[in-house]
């Protein structure tokens, strides 16, 4: 046994003279008295849990309250100037991918789905942004997907543009909270100005239809922006689709739902189709595969012999029980499909299986048999044929019978499709040809925003002059307007105006133009014509016969490249709101990110070999 | 080293001063960080949760429980701001700093050698005073609109943005005054709060009757309805399982048909009922009503079927707090069974429509006369600040619902803490003894809550705290700060106003907790059973 006198103070120092003279003996503290023994017991004492047993007095300060793992930062310099810099990387990614020239972008995903795509939306989406500053503008971004299904790339840009412009303001000494009061301030004379901007081209809620060119030259801008050089043709095929769809009657009605896209791989896009009605990529069950003028039965049950919910036992004594049995059956169910048959039903369409037995009878009966897996195609089907879903098998009364011009089986590619053709269908369906699964997911986005585009139209039909125009337009008024703002949050409004030079800026620089220039002559040119952007034209070529693309500028009326209203004004909304919360915010709290399975090190996935 | 070393050797302890240290540094600490949030111009804060979630927020309480403290003083702490939450719904930033100021006071005198326990008598004797200056102070209120809206807005400004916290103003006060009944406590739980994300904060709306988070199960049940009468009921109108283990015996076709009918018939029988209900009520005169049944329990698609076919939406799975809330807001009575279905138990409602957004349904009981529960649907464009509202409009309805209760208020905008800091300077020249100096501690550190609402708004705040008194004392009005110019204004007639409870409350706890705090000389804590290398 050892002992060693010492005192509070130079308790490491003899602890580590007895770990020497000891080899970490089993070590006792006594501390009863002024002077400390240390001797061999049964406690192991080594330098470590000296050092935890002095935990409780920490240093002072807020950091050591909090569970380990967590972080705070707060201030100017170490939150708010990071949160811009974390958005304006963010924007970096997504700007080269704005407006007809923009670049696509390969995105992998954590399940390793790949994407070519320039559809902000999607990109955001798989890259899983985790920087809080970032997921708040990213958030306003999806808010604009939600709300409108476009525009969601001028969200990021014109938010992530405006905190750059707020970061000079905020080097330059103002307050978060002057810029933001700034920004507001500028956002509602934005608010304000947009409607006056309108081309008016006489289009209504109610006559759509009619304007059927014009239409489809706003739709033409939403798919430019993703499918440059398809966008005419597609834009024509949507809205002709999105017209099918619209009744007459009520504009309001229209639900993006009833336009449903079927890509088929394999030929072109510019062989894609438009079909009043659906597509379904199935084949059907029954040995008839064509049927004109068809009278339809939708079942969501199963078309096979009734069952009851409680177990069912079938109770047979003798061989000629069994015998009846099985008949019985049989007759049944020809008497279930016979009464069909003589509703003239020639269809029937099921949510449920068809049973072997059923499909016979079907088949005498001549009968058409469809199985639909999802309830919700089931759904669509039978309002494409204005059907009522059957619960139960029974004969349907005549207004539950759907109608349809013909159904058949169609083989595109080498895809079998069933295709409900209906002229007076509600819905419409898009068949999207194209030679790769990219290509058509690429292509689906592209119908998805002009589809969403479309709605728009039914809910507001003021359209607004499209390549930067309205954008040069907004900054040349709302700098007028901040040189008469008396406070200091005229520098914001200033910058609130030249943050929207980005938009034909950037369109010009993806082009590959020199983007000053544009710049300079658009400015002097909206002296007199405020509706001047930026174009990208086709021009058929004097010497080489060839169609050239042009970029200059140019009345946008003229060349009848429209963007709507609603689209710019809440993604200028989402924009600006998102950009004053991560001005707002001056401190950040992060917990310990929360545990579960580590992400998987995506090694060498680069690499060749 | 102390004596629990002997017990335990893995013990952690810190003894006398070094333990007041601890504790004084971490309340300070604590109210460091919560002071920019404190009143209309304090910063919000951004949280980040394990998952990566984001919550923007100013409100004490929720920053301290999402911070996920560890040190012990400070989750005492907040745990005093959880109990001023619980009881008055406010006032939970103000009770960190309060106790922050309060243990940084006491610090300069015990570092002088004070006892401790000196001090805490001295607060103790200044916590009574102070608690009589509230009650001198009290204007005492009547239920009228405009004065409800001034409280609410006092409120809401400190949670929210000015614009948000005027939209939400009106809605508050709108809704306690719905469901509010003379001679009788409000149940806040009557005012159900519907989020949707959806559009802008602008667009959120107090809904007179109920909103339900789902919609029918029918593709050609209606979306919209007028004049609905509406059905409460916790009735199952789906084929249940018996729980014997039964089983059916069949020999032919005939009779498994018949016996696919019976078990169909005891649901059957009761969609029958209520079927036929509808035929009564809405024929005759009441042609052109309709008719809705809401189900606590489930409907299966052959009863919906038979349903749809009659005209009435019918909404499944409904919540059982939603059942009670339904008859007081459209009167009637939940029935529990098809028996004794009559129209007195019906409830009525001018619109009953289904809102579909995105993926998830909605739908609206609307137009419900003299509703005694009614819904708060916010809306706002992101989850964040859905949630924002959320708490913000929880204290908003909270202060109004204690003003009421209270029957009176107090001027706001640190009008009482100017009082009380004039007051309790006098009072303690009648104090005998040492303890003197703890009346002293307790005045100076009331001041705190003025201090920080000025700093934030960007004043200086001594200048702003002698400006306040010398007017305070040459006029004699209970004078608070305006936040835009920083000069003394009168809380009465600007109408800012503070709940009389919260001060109560405030004074209360945070004295308890301050003396409790002052009086603690050694730190304990018991020793890992485990001894993992990095003190785990």
């Amino acid at each position: 046994m050892i002992f060693v006198y010492l005192t509070y103070r130079n308790i490491r120092q003899t602890i580590v003279l007895a770990e020497q003279q000891t080899d970490r003996q089993m070590i006792y503290l006594d501390s009863s008295v002024n002077c400390k023994y240390i001797f061999t017991s049964d406690f192991i004492f080594t330098k470590q849990t000296i050092e935890m047993a002095l935990r409780v007095p920490k240093a002072p300060g807020f950091a050591s309250m909090m569970k380990e793992g967590s972080k705070y930062t707060h201030g100017l310099e170490e939150a708010v100037y990071r949160n811009i810099g974390a958005c304006k990387e963010l924007c970096e990614t997504t700007t080269s991918s704005f407006g007809p020239n923009g670049l696509n972008k390969m995105v992998i995903n954590h399940i390793e789905k790949l994407f070519v795509t320039n559809d902000a939306a999607s990109i955001l989406r798989e890259i899983d942004v985790v920087h809080p500053a970032a997921k708040i503008l990213m958030l306003a971004s999806d808010m604009q997907e939600k709300e409108i299904g476009d525009g969601t790339n001028y969200v990021i840009l014109f938010g992530s543009k405006l905190l750059e412009n707020a970061e000079s303001l905020l080097r330059m000494g103002l307050s978060p909270s002057e810029i933001t009061d700034g920004f507001n301030l500028a956002l509602k004379k934005t608010l304000e100005l947009l409607p006056t901007f309108e081309i008016k081209v006489n289009l209504t809620k109610e006559n759509l239809r009619d304007n059927e060119p014009i239409v489809s030259k706003v739709l033409q801008t939403a798919i430019g922006s993703k499918l440059f050089g398809y966008h005419e043709f597609l834009g024509d095929l949507v809205t002709k689709a999105c017209l099918t769809v619209t009744g007459s009657d009520s504009t309001s009605s229209f639900n993006v739902d009833n336009i449903r896209i079927c890509k088929i791989l394999g030929g072109g896009l510019f062989q894609s189709t438009m079909v009043p009605g659906m597509v379904l990529k199935r084949e059907v069950e029954s040995e008839i595969t064509k049927v004109n003028q068809a009278r339809i039965a939708v079942f969501s049950c199963p078309i096979d012999i009734q069952v009851t919910e409680t177990k069912g036992t079938v109770l047979l004594k003798s061989a000629d029980e069994l015998l009846a049995f099985a008949k019985d059956e049989e007759t049944s169910i020809e008497t279930q499909i016979k009464a069909l048959a003589d509703a003239g039903i020639n269809v029937i369409v099921s949510g449920g299986k068809v049973g072997e037995m059923a499909l016979h009878f079907l088949n005498k009966y001549k009968i058409m048999a469809v199985r639909l897996q999802s309830k919700f195609d089931l759904r669509r089907v039978a309002k494409t044929i204005d059907a009522v879903v059957l619960p139960k098998l029974r004969a349907p009364t005549h207004g539950e019978i759907g109608a349809c011009d013909s159904i058949f089986v169609d083989e595109i590619g080498d895809t079998h499709v069933i295709v409900f053709k209906h002229a007076k269908s509600r819905i419409a369906t898009l068949i999207l040809r194209g030679s790769t699964d990219q290509i058509l997911d690429d292509c689906e986005r592209a119908v998805d925003d002009a589809v969403n585009n479309f709605k728009a139209l039914t809910r507001d039909t003021i359209l607004l002059p499209g390549g930067g125009a309205t954008e040069i337009e907004l900054a040349s008024k709302l700098s007028e307007y901040a040189r008469t703002c008396p406070g200091i949050e005229q520098y914001a409004i200033q910058r609130y105006a030249e943050t929207f030079e980005y938009i034909p800026k950037i369109l010009a620089e993806n082009s590959g133009v020199k983007s000053t220039e544009i710049l300079a002559k658009l400015y002097v040119g909206h002296h007199d014509n405020p509706n001047l952007g930026f174009l990208i034209g086709q021009a058929k070529s004097e010497t080489t016969q060839s169609n050239d693309i042009t970029y200059e500028t140019g009345d946008v009326k003229l060349s009848e490249l429209y963007d709507l209203y609603i689209t710019k004004k809440w993604a200028v909304l989402f924009a600006t709101k998102a950009a004053c919360t991560v001005l707002s915010v001056d401190e950040i709290i992060c917990a310990k990110p929360a545990g579960g399975p580590k992400q998987k090190e995506n090694k060498g996935w680069d690499n060749d070999d | 080293m102390s004596a629990i070393t002997t017990l335990n050797p893995k013990a952690e302890s810190a003894r006398q001063a070094q333990a007041l240290a601890i504790n004084i540094s971490a309340a300070r600490g604590l109210a460091e960080m919560l002071k920019t949030n404190l009143g209309p111009k304090g910063t919000m804060k951004m949280l980040v949760s394990g998952a990566g979630d984001i919550k923007i927020t100013k409100d004490g309480n929720t920053l301290l429980h999402e911070m996920q403290v560890q040190h012990p003083t400070a989750s005492l702490i907040a745990r005093a701001a959880t109990a001023q939450d619980d009881i008055t719904g406010d006032g939970t930033t103000s009770i960190v700093l309060l106790i922050g100021e309060l243990l940084k006071q006491a610090d300069l005198y015990i570092s002088e050698g004070l006892h401790p326990r000196i001090v805490a008598e001295g607060f103790e004797l200044a916590k009574k005073e102070a608690l009589q200056i509230l009650d001198t102070l009290k204007i005492s209120i009547k239920q009228d609109r405009e004065t409800l809206i001034q409280i609410a807005r006092t409120s809401l400004r400190t949670k929210l943005t000015m614009e948000n916290a005027d939209i939400l103003t009106d809605i508050v006060v709108d809704a306690i005054l719905a469901i509010n009944e003379a001679g009788k406590p409000t149940d806040l739980n009557m005012v159900e709060i519907m989020e949707m994300q959806h559009r802008t904060e602008a667009d959120s709306r107090l809904v007179r009757g109920i909103v339900l988070d789902h919609g029918g199960r029918h593709p050609s049940m209606p979306k919209a309805l007028k004049n609905a009468y509406i059905l409460t009921c916790n009735i199952s109108l789906e084929y249940e399982k018996p729980e014997v283990n039964a089983g059916f015996f069949y020999k032919n076709t005939e009779e498994r048909d018949r016996l696919v009918l019976s078990e169909r018939k005891f649901i059957d029988d009761r969609v029958q009922k209520i079927v036929e209900l509808k035929r009564k009520v809405c024929s005759g005169d009441d042609k052109d009503k309709t008719f809705v049944i809401i189900n606590q329990k489930g409907i299966d698609p052959l009863s919906l079927d038979v349903l749809a076919k009659e005209g009435i939406l019918a909404l499944r799975r409904a919540k059982r707090r939603n059942m009670e809330r339904l008859t007081l807001a459209c009167g009637g009575e939940a029935m529990n069974s098809v028996e004794n279905l009559t129209k007195e138990c019906l409830g009525f409602a001018e619109d009953v429509y289904e809102h579909v957004l995105g993926e998830e349904k909605f739908t609206f009981v609307e137009g419900c006369k003299n509703p005694k529960s009614v819904t708060v649907l916010l809306k706002g464009s992101t989850k964040y600040i859905l949630n924002q509202l959320k708490d913000a409009l929880r204290d908003g309805l909270r202060s109004v619902t204690n003003a009421i209760e209270d029957g009176c208020v107090i001027p706001g905008g640190g009008a009482f803490e100017i009082v009380a800091h004039q007051a309790l300077t006098q009072y303690k020249q009648q104090v005998k003894g040492r303890a003197r100096l703890g009346v002293q501690a307790f005045a100076e550190a009331l001041l705190i809550i003025p201090k920080a609402i000025a700093q934030n708004a960007g004043h200086d705040q001594q200048e702003t705290i002698v400006k306040l008194q010398h007017e305070y004392v040459t006029s004699k009005i209970p004078v608070g700060i305006d936040i835009t110019t920083g000069e003394a204004m009168e809380p009465k007639s600007l109408g800012i106003y503070d709940n009389y409870r919260v001060k109560k409350q405030l004074i209360h706890s945070s004295t308890s907790i301050a003396t409790n705090l002052i009086l603690v000389d050694e730190i304990l804590r018991a020793g890992l059973s485990s001894l993992r290398p990095g003190g785990q």
